[in-house]
């Protein structure tokens, strides 16, 4: 399926938490077939960044648009493209993992043989038919993972996605992060792994204090972001 | 996809979790039954005394039945933060609160279905008018249940959810109760349907403004 924005503009954001700024002013473009990595320090707004561009936090001045799509106007027509990994699996741990799978290609409108697709792209074994209750941290990633690809995403948004994997299960994010990638979507990649960061960036960004501090290539940011 | 398509695909979501762990209509119905036999033991003086006490143990096991079951429906959008995935998903909000709805409100009807027949051979009621308490009790279960799905998804985000929730709902469900519970009692005394057609009409009332509300406040209500 090709992919429905050639790029994500975000301009001036701004979010407000009562007297907290979360973000202040941070603008930025996401091209499609092109990994960011968004990095700083806890508090500097990257889960806020991550949450305004999934349509889960509504900016308190400021827009995204994502490619014509104005992103509060035709929030449901965005909302068909994206795909969010984030802290929480947003599996129901009494269904099993297909179940769930099934569950969420079926609200995104997908043919539930979308799910099937995902269990043998993602090799997940036997347990996938087992309630997700029954799963191993590392498991329960895997299957989140999968569930963030259920629409095919033209924006994959990953929040630490690395989180309990064992090394093969970083080894096929990172595999799986490259794919989406070169299907040319636009991947957001929030994370403290410099490993897995320096494996997929195309492009490096650092947040500080809600401000965009650096905005530079994946490979040179490790000095700017110390500067 | 369809407001109606996506409210019947979490529903069916809602429905396939309670057949695997039936935990919320053996709770609901546990606790429904645990009310009505106290109620009888304690209350039960004589025939005419328990047929005037009866609509009011009916439908205060229906309102506590029926806050357990919502509470523990939205409990499961909580885990995982599985709230989070139907919100992200591209289906009109209001699909939510009619999915969660039809869920609750199923898991109402099996209660009832154990609980009016109990009530009737604890209070020794003559059910001659079966088809107007089905009525009465289903206009009533649509108004507790929209109102009750429509505030039970403020907890999901709620750290005082289950209080939040019991101190929202029943001042917002007592005109929906009052009006079941005195056309009830009007009906055990055996009044004409005349009687008794105000109180339908203000039950029926009821139920489109909270499931009107729901439907056109639920994406408001979860905004953040």
């Amino acid at each position: 399926m090709a992919v429905a924005f050639a790029e994500v503009r975000v301009k001036k954001l701004v979010k407000l938490y009562g007297r907290t700024r979360a973000l202040a002013g941070v603008s930025l473009t996401l091209p499609a077939g092109a990994v960011t990595v968004v990095e700083g320090p806890n508090g500097s707004g990257k889960s806020t960044l991550l949450h305004c561009l999934a349509l889960l936090a509504k900016p308190t001045s400021g827009s995204i648009a994502f490619g014509t799509l104005d992103g509060r106007a035709h929030a449901r027509q965005v909302r068909r493209h994206l795909g969010v990994l984030t802290h929480a699996s947003m599996l129901y741990p009494d269904l099993t993992g297909r179940e769930n799978l099934r569950f969420y290609a079926e609200l995104h409108g997908v043919p539930t043989s979308r799910a099937d697709e995902l269990c043998a792209r993602f090799e997940v074994g036997r347990f996938i038919d087992r309630a997700v209750r029954t799963y191993s941290r590392g498991q329960l990633q895997r299957v989140a993972l999968a569930r963030a690809l259920v629409a095919r995403p033209s924006l994959l948004l990953l929040d630490e996605p690395s989180t309990g994997l064992d090394t093969l299960g970083v080894q096929r994010l990172v595999e799986v992060v490259r794919a989406e990638r070169d299907r040319g979507a636009v991947v957001v990649l929030v994370t403290h792994d410099d490993e897995l960061s320096r494996q997929v960036a195309d492009r490096r960004v650092l947040l500080r204090r809600g401000r965009l501090v650096f905005d530079g290539e994946g490979s040179v940011v490790a000095e700017g972001a110390a500067s | 996809m369809s407001l109606v398509r996506a409210a019947f695909v979490i529903a069916a979501k809602d429905l396939r979790i309670e057949a695997r762990t039936r935990e919320i209509t053996l709770v609901t119905t546990f606790f429904a039954v645990l009310v009505v036999v106290l109620s009888s033991l304690s209350f039960y003086l004589d025939r005419n005394l328990a047929v005037r006490i009866a609509p009011g143990v009916l439908w205060v096991s229906v309102a506590f039945a029926g806050l357990l079951a919502v509470l523990r429906s939205w409990g499961r959008e909580r885990e995982h933060d599985a709230m989070r995935g139907l919100l992200l998903s591209p289906i009109p909000r209001g699909a939510i609160f009619f999915g969660k709805a039809i869920g609750n409100l199923l898991f109402l009807t099996v209660v009832e279905l154990v609980l009016v027949p109990l009530v009737a051979v604890f209070f020794h009621l003559e059910l001659d008018h079966l088809g107007t308490l089905a009525l009465l009790l289903a206009l009533g279960t649509f108004g507790f249940v929209a109102a009750g799905t429509l505030f039970g998804a403020l907890g999901v985000r709620s750290n005082a959810r289950d209080l939040s929730l019991s101190v929202v709902i029943f001042p917002l469900i007592t005109p929906a109760l009052l009006g079941g519970v005195v056309a009830t009692r009007e009906l055990f005394a055996g009044a004409p349907w005349v009687e008794i057609a105000g109180w339908v009409q203000i039950l029926a009332a009821f139920d489109l403004v909270f499931f009107g509300a729901g439907w056109l406040l639920f994406d408001a209500l979860l905004s953040d």
